[in-house]
């Protein structure tokens, strides 16, 4: 298989090359998933660097697991679910840093320049926000509004009710917009 | 658009389009820790997986028929140095007790009378089901497999018919594991690392 058809190639296709021993399809997978999954793990940690960490050890955990992946097509669910418990352990030992949402600054100002609206200060707000959510309300509230899963794929994900979910994802939006509308207000 | 709808699906929007960059390195990080993982796999697979170094925490030990179980076997173990295995059922197993300083000889019970084949998965034999399979003792569906363990916290589950992943009924479970379901947990001796 050339590295375009492999770069090409299902899912499914890469796990049972990978099974087979070929360990290099592998960097396939992580070309794939790194850069979505990444956003995640950053947004719920706050750091770039704790979110590459925690995303390094969720892909070699998934390595070290492949054959208990029981479907193959959808490795990258099943990568996410691996990531999402990684970030509750990482977050539950290192809390928060001090130095939350860490961005670049150069990626920040090509952000602004490319959305105009989007100002840094309103982003490091929705920073500063999105900290002071409970770890379970802002996992819930990325999820749903920021990764645009259903309740019942959360709920896979989580292995949360889709009940309290919704309470969490409720509450989760009440706390942001408490914190955010004054600021949001005054940029326009 | 109400304004506490617009200031969510604002702040949603923003969160959406951020694009995060990992470190140019991050894709030869992951590859090298996997490639240690694979040559980790494919060396000889007892000896592999009794001597790499892994996590051991510490809980209260396991539910009573696995620590009734450990006695026998345990003593079994000290006397004759290894596991017997009888002729004609699957081989799980046989390790010299002593390979491995501390090590104990666990013994793990599972009762089905409706499965075919049983194996045991965990952070002692990375969750491999091909590593160590029960082998069925009685005609009651009683399954036993006897594993050398160091001292340590270990999670695992039965696998039956290599399809179901079923939680030793007689031991402690955690929440969940990386996978969302539950594990069963058994200490071994008195670790404290």
């Amino acid at each position: 298989m050339t590295d375009r058809s492999a770069a090409a190639a299902p899912d499914a296709v890469l796990v049972r090359r990978v099974l087979d021993g070929d360990v290099e399809a592998y960097a396939v997978l992580v070309v794939r998933y790194r850069a979505r999954y990444v956003r995640f793990a950053t947004h719920m940690l706050g750091s770039v660097e704790d979110a590459e960490e925690a995303l390094q050890d969720a892909f070699v955990r998934a390595y070290r697991s492949l054959a208990r992946c029981e479907d193959p097509e959808r490795f990258g669910s099943w990568l996410f679910r691996i990531l999402v418990n990684r970030c509750r352990t990482a977050g539950a030992r290192r809390g928060r840093r001090e130095r939350t949402i860490v961005h670049d600054e150069i990626a920040l100002r090509d952000a602004a320049e490319d959305h105009p609206e989007e100002s840094v200060a309103w982003r490091e707000e929705i920073g500063r926000a999105l900290e002071r959510l409970p770890a379970e309300q802002r996992e819930a509230f990325l999820l749903k509004h920021v990764e645009d899963l259903s309740y019942e794929e959360i709920s896979a994900v989580t292995g949360v009710g889709v009940s309290a979910l919704k309470m969490r994802v409720k509450r989760a939006c009440d706390r942001l917009r408490d914190q955010l509308r004054e600021v949001y207000s005054a940029r326009e | 658009m109400h304004e506490s709808d617009e200031v969510i699906e604002r702040v949603a929007m923003t969160l959406r389009r951020e694009a995060v960059a990992v470190s140019p390195d991050f894709d030869a990080r992951v590859m090298q820790q996997v490639r240690e993982e694979s040559r980790q796999v494919a060396a000889p697979g007892v000896w592999r997986w009794m001597t790499r170094s892994r996590t051991v925490r510490v809980s209260p030990l396991a539910g009573l028929a696995v620590a009734a179980g450990v006695a026998g076997v345990v003593a079994l173990a000290a006397r004759e140095g290894t596991v017997d295995v009888p002729a004609g059922a699957p081989a799980p197993v046989a390790i010299p007790a002593a390979s491995v300083p501390n090590q104990q000889m666990m013994q793990f019970v599972f009762v089905n009378d409706s499965a075919s084949k049983v194996a045991i998965v965990g952070d002692f034999n990375d969750w491999d089901e091909g590593v160590s399979p029960l082998r069925r003792v009685s005609d009651k569906g009683v399954w036993t497999i006897t594993i050398p363990l160091a001292p340590g916290r270990y999670q695992y589950t039965f696998v039956v018919d290599g399809t179901t992943w079923v939680p030793d009924p007689g031991a402690p479970r955690t929440l969940e594991d990386d996978f969302g379901r539950p594990n069963s947990v058994i200490t071994v001796g008195d670790a404290t690392t």
